[in-house]
């Protein structure tokens, strides 16, 4: 089924030249920031976004990278230029991380170029990262204890770092002083304005060869193409509400289990979602509008299922509440945030893609594990430099099985939905004084169903020669990752996230975030959850089942208790007939539930 | 050359090329279809053919051969195909999955994909056999080997019928003791069992990439081995003097005895010597920046060589399977003749990635496809030839190309035929620029500064729209543009590449001895290698490279480094041209923080004469005498036709020059000069094209 384009408006070949040209522009832009940054978290793990922005300005082209970013970065330009206003000049350049000027979390710093063209300010080339560091009183910015965002870090309403061509080294300073690792973070910061460069060269060059009319022309005809695409799927659901909603774990704060709720209401080809969520709460999980639109369009996104590329336009027909101000998903100062990106972003995707789910039901996925992960800090024993990073390879969760097949493995979390990168582990252990004794699947980890969840992972690290502090952050160790269609996990606890420290007292298991301390001789060995699962488990083939066993993906035990398949470990025989009334048992159980 | 011919054999998906080079005559091509269930019959065939043209028989051919070369795709088959060996895994316990895990990442373009399916498993997850003895980065030894894990391992494998073992261990990069160990229990326990270790088949940093290599090696050495048996035994067995030579993917060629240990070096073997071919034909015009572009039926290879030096790639994904190993860089895009023009999702027309391939093929050769190709708009934009015939078999149907862009595109769309046929041209020369882009832009090279050089037979009807596309002045069109690979396999040395790791930080203080040792070393290694081969030390060459980064960094860039031994002068060169090489990548260099090292690259080479070029006989009646006819043909969105000159290439002489608009035809390639554009053909066999104005 093809949207027609509307004729005589800009003609179909200069369209997707230029469409290719915004393409091109947006890949360099990410080309520059990959192979020039410092922070693992950009050059390792993938934690960014470039986009660009037209006059508006509206988002014309975002790349496909990490969902976390999908939302925030088209009110954080609206809520930037409009801060500005008339004082926006060539040569400026904006910097800014702010969530109550839309920003997602203080790591996420975000850099903004006007681009004028014979003296007109015609887009903006946006590039946005996770840094390393952003100050306050945890080495690498997550600090569980904060009560309010000022015991979180530095936060930068928008300002500019060059105004009219004019490196302004004052506020250049004021921000570096602010951070840990000052020379990788002046690195980082350079990065940002490369890629930012790279795109107005780019767009400077697009708009000399096809002047300002036509490349204006064309990305009108552009979203408008978008629109149309989102609205026929839009269509495809039945005019109602639909609900959803999804819980968000006690993560031994004392603030009980606080459930996200989301209503989907679908009138022709237009979508209204509402949010409603808890008040806030003094604990680093409470997310800003901004955050909370990257949250609901991931949801919208598992529904929409849209290839690349992506542009504002595709929001067009989608209208969003995030609920009163001050409560968890629109929150306000001073509720701390920082684990915003992942809690409760994650869970408000869920209440979305269960709502979605509702509405149809044959195109949503099952969730992903959502995060649970470490930052490790401390002092390198030669260098005698400090170092802290967050531990990407510790969240990548198992990723939610969809109608047509098994989750992948290890290529989650949900908020990042397989954009991210682990890095490999000689790299990680010849940067940072650490011995990885572990990086692998979790058995039995991934969730029951008839196409199964993929396997969430295990991290295990050794210090050397020093001690080591660990921050966990993120949740998923109290309630398991969100099957579809009917999935069901008999052994849930086997799929949860957790942190297990193990010393020469034996093994600490936390569920819930801390602040720790380990020694030589001593590990942190940090779990994920796996995805969630497709359809009922005694649906699964057996063959599969056996599959499975036998790369100890699912444990014999799990066969029987989750799948219904009877098998002997060593042969992996199975007794059919067993298996037969195993799995009719387990539906009848799960039709009397 | 000291016998009267060399042979080179590149066999292709479709084709088999084959270019004999004599040392005194011409150079002549042919072309056979592929039998990838035996590549030897297409050989046969082919040498057939040869032996009909000059009335020699095969065995006078071959044995007046001084060298038979021979690219082949039998690696990349297997991989493509998942028909490679069963493998078994031995790797450090605790990390089975890195393979598996691919670091986590799933690839651009599929983000919310739901049926975007997992990278394919070359050792499934119960072979893949955990190890326990542990190596640091520091090469020390925090836990020793434990033997009873890899017995246990082997007898797994026994049982399961593994056919080939992989051993990579963490850090074995700086120390392969336990790798070694593990080798010689295998070796020992499973008799006639194909192993390679990671400290061998890809000694540098990166566990993920090492054992990936690693486990692809032991994946396609036991079907390279099954081949090169096969081929060295038919050549032989045609008196060939010297033992066959094998393309491999770095652009140098190996003996079969190298090949059917390292098969994860020849999988890009085909497109590799492009680069080659392309610095040997641009020398007569002194031009030593190269792209080349290879338009086939279903992909577009790019290739870049600047200041007559290919560019190699290293640690990158290939069929979705990382490699480290060196291989020349080929930016391989899903458009070639075959592309399938479409409306996509959005109402926009998409050239590719589908294609019609070879069946169905294009409509217009009336095997069943319906769906616009590419040949298609440009059979209805008048470049190709109506009543040609495709290899003697397919008579071509111009009906058929039209109600094809009409039913899919044109009616759609409410623009005539022309215009969608001009639209498919231009949007797959925008695909292939965007790809050229990749190899040159994003890599800091102006593809303005490079000539670019036609290859493949289909090519030459898109290089003029490309040139201007990307404001390159210089396009070169040598007339064996469509066998190019093979040419550029019969002009190449033997090379082979040895690789170590040696992370350090570089300043004044650092101890450089152990620099100088592991490059004596791995030189040696290749020098004794060469000689043992019988080639005399006044032919042997080393190239030497490190790869460095700022402390902190991730990403390298390698920097070349001069012969001789390493001092603390060489360290300070280093260094310098690191600087250097950041700022010309990346537009800024940070000459006060501090540098490292993190991998050594040695490359050890024999040269090998080379063929000389053709020379053609000049005359000024060439250009009369070819002229045959008209054609209407589109140059613009107008879709206005143009009665346009068509010239036969066999005819035309050396210094005839043609005026765009413009086609010559050569008997395997056709060249449009779109308006704007003059070409001259050169003594040596090759059009130059450059800009014309009246």
């Amino acid at each position: 089924m093809h949207a027609s384009p509307s004729p005589g408006r800009c003609d179909p070949i200069t369209l997707a030249v230029i469409q290719g040209a915004l393409e091109t522009t947006q890949r360099e832009m990410t080309l520059t920031l990959e192979k020039t940054g410092r922070s693992s978290v950009f050059n390792l793990a993938h934690d960014y976004s470039n986009a660009l922005f037209d006059h508006l300005p509206e988002m014309i082209l975002q790349g496909q990278d990490i969902p976390i970013h999908l939302g925030s970065l088209m009110p954080a330009m609206k809520g930037v230029a409009e801060f500005f206003g008339e004082d926006i000049h060539e040569g400026d350049v904006i910097y800014h991380n702010d969530p109550v000027f839309q920003g997602s979390h203080i790591l996420d710093c975000c850099m903004y170029k006007p681009v004028f063209y014979r003296g007109e300010l015609v887009f903006w080339a946006v590039c946005k990262g996770h840094l390393t560091d952003i100050g306050g009183p945890v080495p690498a910015g997550y600090n569980p204890d904060a009560k309010e965002i000022y015991a979180e870090g530095l936060r930068i309403p928008p300002v500019k770092l060059w105004e009219k061509g004019r490196r302004r080294n004052d506020v250049y300073n004021l921000l570096l002083s602010n951070m840990r690792a000052r020379r990788n973070q002046e690195g980082d910061l350079n990065a940002q304005l490369g890629a930012c460069r790279v795109g107005e060269r780019n767009l400077l060059a697009l708009l000399e060869k096809y002047g300002l009319e036509t490349v204006r022309a064309a990305i009108a005809e552009l979203k408008d193409m978008a629109d149309r695409h989102m609205r026929s799927l839009i269509r495809t659901i039945p005019d109602g509400t639909y609900h959803g909603e999804a819980q968000l774990e006690d993560s031994g704060h004392g603030l009980g289990t606080l459930t996200i709720r989301a209503e989907v209401e679908v009138r022709g080809d237009a979508v209204h979602i509402r949010i409603q969520s808890p008040p806030q709460v003094p604990y680093f999980i409470n997310s800003y509008a901004g955050n909370s639109m990257s949250g609901v369009l991931l949801g919208l996104m598992m529904f929409a299922q849209v290839p690349p590329p992506y542009n504002e336009g595709l929001y067009r027909c989608v209208s969003v509440d995030l609920g009163p101000k001050g409560t968890l998903c629109n929150a306000a100062e001073p509720a701390p945030h920082v684990n915003c990106t992942t809690t409760p972003m994650e869970t408000l995707t869920d209440a979305v893609r269960t709502a979605f789910e509702a509405a149809a039901p044959e195109r949503v996925s099952a969730s992903w594990g959502h995060t649970s992960g470490i930052n490790i800090a401390g002092r390198h024993p030669q260098t005698g430099e400090d170092y802290m990073t967050m531990v990407l390879a510790s969240i990548i969760s198992g990723a939610g099985a969809t109608g047509a097949q098994d989750g992948w493995h290890g290529c989650g979390p949900l908020c990042c939905f397989g954009a991210l990168s682990s890095g490999d582990i000689e790299l990680l252990e010849y940067a940072y004084p650490i011995i990885i004794h572990r990086y692998g699947l979790r058995t039995d980890s991934g969730g029951a169903g008839r196409r199964r969840g993929g396997c969430g992972t295990v991290w295990e690290v050794e210090p050397i020669g020093h001690e080591m502090t660990v921050v966990s952050f993120g949740e998923a160790r109290h309630i398991g990752t969100m099957g579809a269609a009917g999935a069901v996990d008999a052994l849930p606890e086997r799929k949860l996230g957790r942190l297990e420290i193990i010393g020469s007292q034996g093994v600490t298991a936390y569920h819930r975030n801390v602040i720790t301390t380990i020694r030589p001789g001593e590990r942190a060995r940090n779990l994920n959850p796996g995805g969630g699962g497709y359809g009922p488990p005694w649906e699964r083939p057996v063959e599969e089942v056996v599959r499975d066993v036998k790369d100890g993906i699912v444990s014999a035990e799990a066969a029987a208790l989750e799948y219904g398949v009877v098998l002997d470990e060593t042969t992996l025989h199975v007794d059919l007939t067993a298996t037969a009334a195993l799995r009719n048992r387990l539906q009848r159980k799960e039709v009397a539930a | 050359m000291k016998q009267r011919f060399r042979l080179g054999v590149d066999a292709g998906g479709t084709f088999t090329d084959f270019v004999l080079a004599e040392r005194d005559g011409p150079m002549r091509l042919f072309k056979s279809p592929s039998t990838p269930e035996d590549g030897t019959r297409a050989i046969a065939d082919g040498l057939a053919q040869i032996s009909t043209a000059l009335g020699m028989t095969p065995e006078e051919i071959v044995s007046q051969c001084d060298l038979c070369i021979n690219g082949t795709t039998v690696a990349l088959n297997a991989l493509i195909e998942l028909k490679g060996a069963k493998v078994g895994l031995l790797c450090t316990a605790g990390h089975e999955d890195s393979l598996e895990l691919r670091l986590g990442h799933k690839e651009e373009g599929h983000r919310y994909d739901p049926e975007y399916p997992p990278a394919p498993q070359l050792v499934p997850r119960h072979l893949r056999r955990p190890v326990r003895g542990r190596i640091l980065a520091d090469g020390s030894e925090y836990e020793p080997l434990n033997e009873e894990d890899i017995l246990e391992a082997i007898e797994i494998f026994r049982r399961e019928a593994v056919e080939s073992v992989a051993i990579s261990f963490l850090w074995s990069v700086t120390n392969p003791a336990h790798e070694r160990r593990a080798r010689e229990l295998v070796e020992r326990h499973l008799p006639g069992v194909f192993v390679c270790c990671g400290s061998e088949v890809y000694p540098q940093v990166r566990e993920y990439t090492r054992t990936s290599t690693t486990v692809v090696n032991a994946y396609l050495s036991p079907v390279m081995g099954r081949y090169v048996q096969r081929i060295d035994r038919f050549f032989a067995d045609l008196g060939a003097r010297n033992p066959v030579r094998y393309y491999q993917s770095n652009g140098g060629l190996a003996l079969g005895s190298i090949m059917r240990e390292r098969a994860v070096n020849a999988i890009n073997s085909g497109p590799a010597s492009a680069p080659q071919a392309a610095l040997y034909v641009a020398e007569p015009f002194s031009i030593t920046n190269v792209i080349t572009v290879d338009m086939g039926g279903t992909s577009f290879d790019i290739t870049l060589a600047k200041d007559g030096q290919t560019k190699l790639n290293r640690n990158y994904d290939f069929l979705r399977q990382r490699l480290g190993v060196p291989m020349i860089h080929v930016e391989t895009l899903g458009a070639g003749g075959g592309s399938i023009a479409r409306l996509d999702e959005f109402g926009m027309i998409r050239v590719g990635p589908h294609s019609a391939g070879a069946s169905p093929g294009p409509a217009c050769y009336g095997r069943g496809g319906t769906q616009p190709t590419v040949t298609d708009a440009n059979l209805v934009l008048g470049y190709l030839r109506p009543e040609a015939v495709l290899g003697g078999a397919i008579q071509i149907d111009a009906d058929k190309a039209r109600e094809a862009l009409d039913t899919h595109l044109a009616s759609p769309l409410g623009i005539g035929l022309e215009r969608a046929a001009f639209g498919v041209h231009t949007l797959v020369n925008m695909n292939m620029s965007n790809g050229i882009r990749r190899i040159s832009i994003e890599q800091g090279y102006d593809p303005r500064d490079f000539a670019l050089v036609c290859a493949g037979g289909a090519t030459g009807m898109h290089i003029t729209g490309l040139a201007e596309e990307l404001g390159i002045e210089t396009v070169l069109v040598p007339k064996a543009a469509s066998c190019l690979c093979a040419l550029g396999q019969v002009i190449s040395d033997v090379k082979y590449n040895y690789l170590a790791s040696l992370p350090m930080r570089l300043d004044e203080e650092e101890d450089i001895s152990p620099l100088q040792n592991l490059f004596a070393e791995m030189e040696e290694k290749g020098k004794d290698l060469l000689r043992g081969s019988g080639f005399p030390e006044e032919t042997l060459f080393v190239e030497r490279s490190v790869e460095m980064r700022y402390v902190g960094q991730i990403h390298e860039c390698t920097v070349p480094i001069p012969d001789g031994p390493i001092s603390t002068d060489t360290l300070r060169l280093m260094i310098e041209a690191f600087h250097a090489r950041h700022e010309a990548l990346y537009t800024y260099s940070e000459p006060q923080n501090p540098v490292e090292l993190i991998n050594l690259e040695c490359t050890v080479g024999a040269r090998i004469q080379k063929p000389p070029l053709p020379r053609l006989e000049s005359g000024e009646e060439g250009v009369k005498q070819a002229h045959d006819g008209f054609r209407g043909m589109i140059f613009d969105d107008s879709g206005k036709r143009v009665e346009t000159p068509v010239y036969l290439g066999e005819r035309l002489r050396a210094g005839n020059r043609i005026i765009g608009p413009a086609a010559i035809e050569e008997p395997t390639t056709t060249i449009i000069l779109r308006p704007g554009w003059q070409a001259e053909l050169d003594a040596s066999g090759t059009y130059k094209l450059t800009r014309w104005v009246e």
